[in-house]
C-alpha cells in the first residue's frame, strides 16, 4: 500500500510541481539580501555586508521551487542587471521606501530597465522596503514616485514590506506563488 | 627530463585514435552554450559543451570581446546547479576566459559563498579562482578566510590558499606578508603537497632579507621536512644559501655541506638527484666534496629508468668540463650507455667521454660518434660539436680526424643553430692550431658555396678576409669568393667585396686581378655593392690615385669601428641634415653596461665569429634630452656622464627613491626618480634636502621640487650642485625626503588638507669613478704603445686580505670605474696572479689606459699599476684614487 501511496505522490509531484525564476534587483542597500534571507529561513539580520556580484538562491514555497537571482546594487552591477532578467518569471524591484534621497535614481534606473527589448512583458513586482522607519513613504506616494503608472506593457504590482518585522512577506510569496502557475 | 612522459602518446598516435573534439568549430560551440540558459539544466551535457569550449581556448582560438562575454554570464548562470562536476568546469571556464574586471566581478559574491561551504573541492577552487580575479581591496575582505584556509585540514584546501598566496605576492605583498605565522604553520604539515608550497611561498616572503632566508634554511634543515618535493626546494635554497654566504666568510668550511651530503642518502631519487646536482654546483668545489655525488650519479647511470640515467649523464657531463678527473670513475658506465635506446642519453654519454677521455680513445669515439648523428635533434648535435671543439684544443694533434668530422657534418642537413656551432668551431679550430689553418679554410670556403644564411657567409667572408690573405696560396680563395659576387643576394655580394678588398691590400701580386674583378661589380643592380665597389677601387689606388698612405688603408680595411655601433646609430638617428657634415668623433663612446643575465651568456660561450654584443638602447640620449629641457640646467654645458641609479631605499618600503648621478664640467646634478607605493596618498611638493657638511668642494645651486606624485606613477625631482671646474671632486650627501602628504579616499579625490613629512634617505656618495666614462679600445696594445710613456707612472700597492683574486679584481675595477679591455676582468678559477687592461676618459676629455697586474700569496693581494694618459696629472690621479679608494 505503501508503495502505491509514493507512486501517486510522485504522479502528482510530476503534474503540480512548479518551478520559477526570479532576478531580484534595486539600489545598494535596499534590502534585496535581507528578503531573500526572510523569504527563505525567515530569518533577519542588521548586518549584512553589501552582496558583491550575485546570490544564488533555490527556495522552495509549497509546491514551488524558486530559482531566486539576487544582485548586487551597486553602481558597477546596474548594467549586468539585463543578463540576469531575461527569461524570468517576474522582475522583483526593491526600493527603500525610508531613502528619498535616491528615489530618483531608483526611478530612473527601473525605468532604464524596462526598456530593455529582451524583457519586454515580464511582470514586475515593486516592493517599498523598511516601512518599519518612521520616515518611511506611503503606497501612494511610492506609487506616483517611482512612475509606476506610467508602466503599461506589463503587468505591475506594489507591496509596502518590512523584511526587519516580516510585514507583508507572505502577500508577496502569494503574488509570486500565483505567477508561477500563471505563467504555466 | 619529460621524456617518458610523452612516450605514452606517441604508441597512442600508431594506432588511429583520434581526439573526440578532433574538427569541432567556434560556432558550433558557441550555439551549443545555449544550453546555459535553459531553465532545467542538464550538468552533465553543461560539462561537456564546457569542455569543447576549453578545448578551443587551449588550441588557441580566440573568442571577440563580445563572445566571450556572452559566454561568460551564460557561465555564471550554472551557478545555480549543485553538480560538483559542472561546478568544477564553471571554475575554470571563468579562469580560462580571465573576463574584463568589471565584469567578473559579478562572480565574487558566489566565489565568496563556495569558498565557506562544507565542500572541500568547492572551497578549493573558489580560492583559487577568487584570488585570480580579486584586487587589492577585496582581498582585504577575504584575507581572514585565506589565512583559515592555509591552515585547513584538508590538503588541497591548504595548497589551494598557499598558491593563491604565491600569486598574490607579486601584486598585494603587503597582505601576504601578515601570514607568515599560517605559512609558518603549513610548513610542518603531513601532507606532501601542502608543505612544498607551504615552503615556496614562505621563501619567497622573505626572499629579499638575506638574513631571514638563511635562518629558514638553518631551521629546517636541522628540521623534519617529509615531503620530498619540498626536500628538492630546500636543497635549492640551500646552495642560494651557500652561494651568497661563500662570499663573505672568511673559513674555510663550508656551511651545509653536511646536510647536502646526508640527502645523498634519502630515500626519494628525486631528492638525492637534487642533492647531487647541488653539490656539483657549488663554485669551488673540492674533489673530496665531489666525490659521495658522484658515487650516487655513477649509480643512476644503470638504472632501468630512462629519467634518472638521463639526469645523471646530463648533471656528469656539465661536472666534466670543470673536473674531468673526477668523472673518469664513471667512463665504464657511461661507455655502456652510447648503445642507449635514448639517443639524449646516448649523445650525452658520449660527449662526456670525449671529454674525459684520453687521446688514444679518440678514434673510437669518434666512429661511435658518425654513426649516430642522423638519429639525433639540432640541439644535441650541438652538444656533440662543443665536445669536439674542446677536445680539438685538448688534443691538437688530433686535429685532422676532428676536423674532417666537422667538415662532413657541415655538409649534411641542418639548422642555422647548428651550422653557426660547426663553423664557429672550426673558425676557433683554425686560431688556435695554426696547421689547420689551410683545411680549415678551405672547408669553410666549400661551405660557402652552398650555403643558405646568409648570416653565416658574410661572417665566413669576413674571417677569410683577414686570414686567407696570410696563407701559403692566397689565389685559391679568389674564385670561392668572386662566385658570391655572382651568386648570392646583396648583403652577401656586399661582404664578398670587401673580402676581395682585403687581398687586394695584402697581396700586392693579386692586386691588378681584385681590380678587374671589383670593377665588374661597379655594375652590380644593388647600390651598397657599387658603393663598396667604388671606395675600395678608390681607397686601393686603382685609378692611380693614392689619396692615402698603406698604413691608413689597412686601418680602414681591416680595424674595427671604434664607437659603438649603438651609439653610432643613435647619433646618426639624431642627425639633421645641415650644412654641418656628421662627425663621427661626436658619437659618444661609451659603453653600456649591459644587463646581468645577458653579461653571464656571453660570457659562458668561447668567442667564436659571434656577433657584436647588442647593448640595451641608449638611455644617456634620453636624460641629455631630459636635462636639456629643464632650463635651470641648461647652462651647465655639455653633460659628460650619467651614473647608473643607485638606490637609496631597501626594496618594498613605502617610498621608492633611487639617484642618478649627472656630471657636468662644473656641476653636478642629482635626479631623484621617487615612486610613492601607498594607494591611499598623494603626496606634493616633494623636494630632496640634501645636506653637503661632508662635500666641502660642492655647493648647491639649485633644487627643483615635484608638484604632485601620486600613487605608482614615478617623477623626478632635482639638486644640483656647483663644483670646481673639471676637478674630480668627491664627497658625501645625506638626503632627506621632505613632502606634503594627502590621504587619498576610494573615489581618487584627495583631501585638501596635507600634513607636512619627511623620510630619511640613505647617503650618497659622488666617488672618483663618476668622473671615468667607460670607453673600449679595440686594440689595447696599439693604443698603449701609441699613447707612449710621456705621462706614464707606474707603482705598487699592497690590497691586504682578500677573499679571492677575482674580488679583488673587480673591486679595483669598480673604484676606478673604467672598461676593461679584452676580456681581461675575468680572472680564471684558482690563478695566483692576473693582469687586467682597462681604458676609460676622464672628465676634461681625458684618455686613460691603465695596466693592472695582480699577484695573490695566501690570501694577500699586491697590485701593480701602471697608468699613461695625456696628462700627467691625470696619472697622478689615477694613482690617487687607487691609493685613497
Amino acid at each position: 500500500m505503501g508503495l502505491w501511496e509514493a507512486f501517486l505522490n510522485w504522479l502528482r509531484s510530476l503534474f503540480f510541481k512548479q518551478e520559477m525564476e526570479l532576478s531580484l534587483i534595486g539600489l545598494q542597500n535596499a534590502g534585496k539580501t535581507s528578503l531573500v534571507n526572510v523569504v527563505a529561513t525567515g530569518g533577519y539580520s542588521e548586518d549584512m555586508i553589501p552582496t558583491v556580484g550575485f546570490n544564488m538562491r533555490k527556495v522552495t514555497k509549497g509546491n514551488v521551487t524558486i530559482k531566486l537571482w539576487d544582485l548586487g546594487g551597486q553602481p558597477r552591477f546596474r548594467s549586468m542587471w539585463e543578463r540576469y532578467c531575461r527569461a524570468v518569471s517576474a522582475i522583483v524591484y526593491v526600493v527603500d521606501a525610508a531613502d528619498l534621497d535616491n528615489l530618483s535614481i531608483s526611478k530612473s534606473e527601473l525605468h532604464d530597465l524596462l526598456s530593455k527589448p529582451s524583457l519586454h512583458g515580464i511582470p514586475l513586482l515593486v516592493l517599498g522596503n523598511k516601512i518599519d522607519k518612521p520616515e518611511a513613504i506611503s503606497k501612494q506616494v511610492l506609487t506616483d514616485e517611482m512612475g509606476l503608472k506610467s508602466i503599461s506593457d506589463r503587468e505591475v504590482c506594489c507591496f509596502m514590506i518590512s523584511c526587519k518585522n516580516s510585514t507583508n512577506i507572505d502577500s508577496v510569496i502569494d503574488w509570486l506563488v500565483k505567477h508561477s502557475k500563471s505563467k504555466n | 627530463m619529460a621524456q617518458p612522459l610523452v612516450k605514452k602518446d606517441d604508441d597512442r598516435d600508431d594506432e588511429a585514435d583520434y581526439s573526440p573534439f578532433l574538427g569541432i568549430e567556434k560556432g558550433a560551440v558557441l550555439q551549443e552554450a545555449r544550453v546555459f540558459n535553459d531553465p532545467q539544466l542538464d550538468p552533465r551535457r553543461c560539462s561537456q559543451v564546457i569542455t569543447k569550449l576549453l578545448y578551443l581556448l587551449n588550441q588557441g582560438e580566440t573568442f571577440t570581446k563580445v563572445e566571450a562575454t556572452e559566454v561568460f554570464f551564460a557561465v555564471t548562470k550554472l551557478f545555480q546547479s549543485k553538480d560538483t562536476g559542472l561546478r568544477r568546469m564553471v571554475y575554470l571556464m571563468i579562469k580560462e576566459l580571465s573576463p574584463s574586471a568589471d565584469e567578473v566581478i559579478i562572480v565574487t559574491s558566489s566565489l565568496m559563498k563556495d569558498m565557506n561551504s562544507k565542500t572541500d573541492m568547492y572551497r578549493a577552487n573558489a580560492i583559487r579562482v577568487l584570488c585570480r580575479i580579486t584586487d587589492g581591496t577585496l582581498l582585504t575582505q577575504i584575507e581572514r578566510y585565506l589565512k583559515q584556509a592555509i591552515v585547513d585540514k584538508n590538503p588541497v584546501v591548504a595548497s589551494a590558499a598557499l598558491v593563491s598566496g604565491v600569486h598574490i605576492l607579486q601584486t598585494n605583498p603587503e597582505i601576504v606578508k601578515r601570514w607568515s605565522n599560517e605559512v609558518q604553520e603549513a610548513v610542518q604539515s603531513r601532507a606532501a603537497l601542502v608543505q612544498f608550497h607551504a615552503l615556496a611561498l614562505l621563501h619567497q616572503i622573505r626572499q629579499n632579507d638575506r638574513l631571514a632566508v638563511s635562518k629558514l634554511v638553518t631551521s629546517l634543515t636541522r628540521g623534519t621536512v617529509r615531503s620530498p618535493l619540498a626536500q628538492c626546494l630546500l636543497i635549492r635554497y640551500t646552495s642560494q644559501v651557500i652561494r651568497e654566504s661563500s662570499q663573505n666568510s672568511q673559513t674555510g668550511d663550508r656551511p651545509f655541506y653536511d646536510y647536502l651530503e646526508a640527502c645523498l642518502r634519502h630515500k626519494a631519487e628525486m631528492v638525492i638527484f637534487e642533492a647531487a646536482r647541488a653539490i656539483t654546483e657549488l663554485s669551488g668545489v673540492t674533489s673530496r666534496e665531489l666525490t659521495p655525488a658522484i658515487t650516487v650519479l655513477q649509480l643512476f647511470l644503470s638504472s632501468s629508468k630512462p629519467v634518472l640515467r638521463f639526469a645523471a649523464v646530463r648533471t656528469l657531463n656539465k661536472v666534466a668540463m670543470t673536473h674531468p678527473l673526477a668523472v673518469t670513475n664513471c667512463n665504464i658506465d657511461m661507455e655502456s650507455l652510447i648503445s642507449d635506446q635514448n639517443r639524449s642519453i646516448a649523445t650525452l654519454a658520449i660527449t662526456t667521454l670525449l671529454k674525459t677521455g684520453n687521446e688514444s680513445s679518440v678514434d673510437r669515439l669518434m666512429k661511435q660518434i658518425t654513426n649516430f648523428m642522423s638519429d639525433i635533434a639540432d640541439e644535441f648535435k650541438i652538444v656533440v660539436v662543443e665536445a669536439i671543439r674542446s677536445l680539438c684544443l685538448k688534443f691538437p694533434l688530433k686535429y685532422r680526424s676532428l676536423m674532417n668530422f666537422l667538415s662532413n657534418i657541415l655538409r649534411e642537413e641542418g639548422g642555422f643553430e647548428y651550422k653557426k656551432a660547426i663553423v664557429d668551431s672550426i673558425v676557433i679550430l683554425i686560431r688556435d692550431i695554426p696547421d689547420a689553418k689551410e683545411s680549415g679554410l678551405f672547408h669553410l670556403c666549400e661551405f660557402i658555396e652552398d650555403c643558405e644564411f646568409t648570416y653565416l657567409s658574410t661572417q665566413i667572408l669576413h674571417f677569410l678576409g683577414n686570414e686567407g690573405p696570410k696563407t701559403s696560396d692566397p689565389s685559391k680563395y679568389i674564385r670561392y669568393i668572386y662566385n658570391r659576387v655572382i651568386l648570392e643576394n646583396p648583403t652577401v655580394r656586399a661582404s664578398a667585396v670587401s673580402t676581395l678588398a682585403k687581398f687586394g691590400a695584402l697581396v700586392d701580386a693579386l692586386k691588378p686581378r681584385i681590380f678587374v674583378l671589383l670593377r665588374r661589380c661597379l655594375f652590380d643592380s644593388d647600390d651598397e655593392v657599387r658603393d663598396r665597389a667604388t671606395l675600395y677601387l678608390n681607397t686601393l689606388g686603382a685609378d692611380g690615385f693614392v689619396g692615402e698612405t698603406e698604413k691608413d688603408v689597412k686601418e680602414f680595411l681591416f680595424d674595427s669601428l671604434d664607437v659603438p655601433l649603438v651609439n653610432l646609430q643613435t647619433s646618426l638617428q639624431n642627425y639633421e641634415p645641415s650644412e654641418e657634415p656628421f662627425d663621427i668623433s661626436s658619437v659618444p663612446r661609451e659603453v653600456k653596461t649591459q644587463p646581468l643575465a645577458e653579461k653571464k651568456a656571453t660570457g659562458k660561450k668561447p668567442a667564436g665569429l659571434g656577433a657584436p654584443p647588442s647593448g640595451p638602447p641608449s638611455t644617456v640620449d634620453a636624460y641629455e634630452k631630459l636635462l636639456s629641457s629643464i632650463s635651470e640646467f641648461s647652462s651647465f654645458g655639455k653633460l659628460f656622464k650619467s651614473s647608473a641609479p643607485v638606490e637609496l631605499t631597501e626594496a618594498e618600503t613605502e617610498y621608492a627613491v633611487n639617484v642618478v648621478k649627472h656630471i657636468y664640467d662644473g656641476h653636478v646634478v642629482f635626479q631623484y626618480n621617487c615612486t610613492n607605493t601607498i594607494p591611499t596618498q598623494l603626496l606634493e611638493n616633494v623636494t630632496v634636502f640634501v645636506d653637503s657638511s661632508e662635500a666641502e668642494e660642492f655647493e648647491e645651486v639649485v633644487s627643483k621640487p615635484l608638484r604632485t606624485l601620486p600613487y605608482d606613477s614615478p617623477g623626478q625631482t632635482f639638486v644640483a650642485f656647483g663644483k670646481p671646474e673639471g676637478v674630480p671632486a668627491v664627497g658625501k650627501f645625506s638626503n632627506v625626503l621632505k613632502f606634503i602628504v594627502k590621504e587619498v579616499d576610494s573615489s581618487g579625490e584627495a583631501d585638501d588638507d596635507g600634513v607636512e613629512d619627511e623620510y630619511q634617505l640613505e647617503d650618497l656618495e659622488v666617488v672618483p669613478a663618476d668622473y671615468m666614462l667607460k670607453v673600449g679600445v679595440a686594440n689595447f696594445r696599439n693604443a698603449w704603445e701609441s699613447m707612449g710613456d710621456d705621462c706614464e707612472r707606474v707603482d705598487e700597492y699592497g690590497l691586504g686580505v682578500r677573499e679571492s683574486l677575482a674580488e679583488a679584481v673587480s673591486a679595483v675595477i669598480n673604484i676606478l670605474g673604467m672598461q676593461p679591455c679584452e676580456g681581461t676582468e675575468n680572472v680564471p678559477n684558482n690563478s695566483r696572479s692576473h693582469n687586467c687592461l682597462l681604458s676609460g676618459v676622464f672628465i676634461g676629455n681625458i684618455r686613460v689606459l691603465v695596466r693592472l697586474a695582480f699577484g695573490i700569496d695566501g690570501r694577500q693581494v699586491a697590485m701593480k699599476l701602471s697608468v699613461r694618459s695625456e696628462d700627467q696629472s691625470i696619472s697622478d690621479a689615477i694613482h690617487d684614487i687607487v691609493a685613497n679608494g
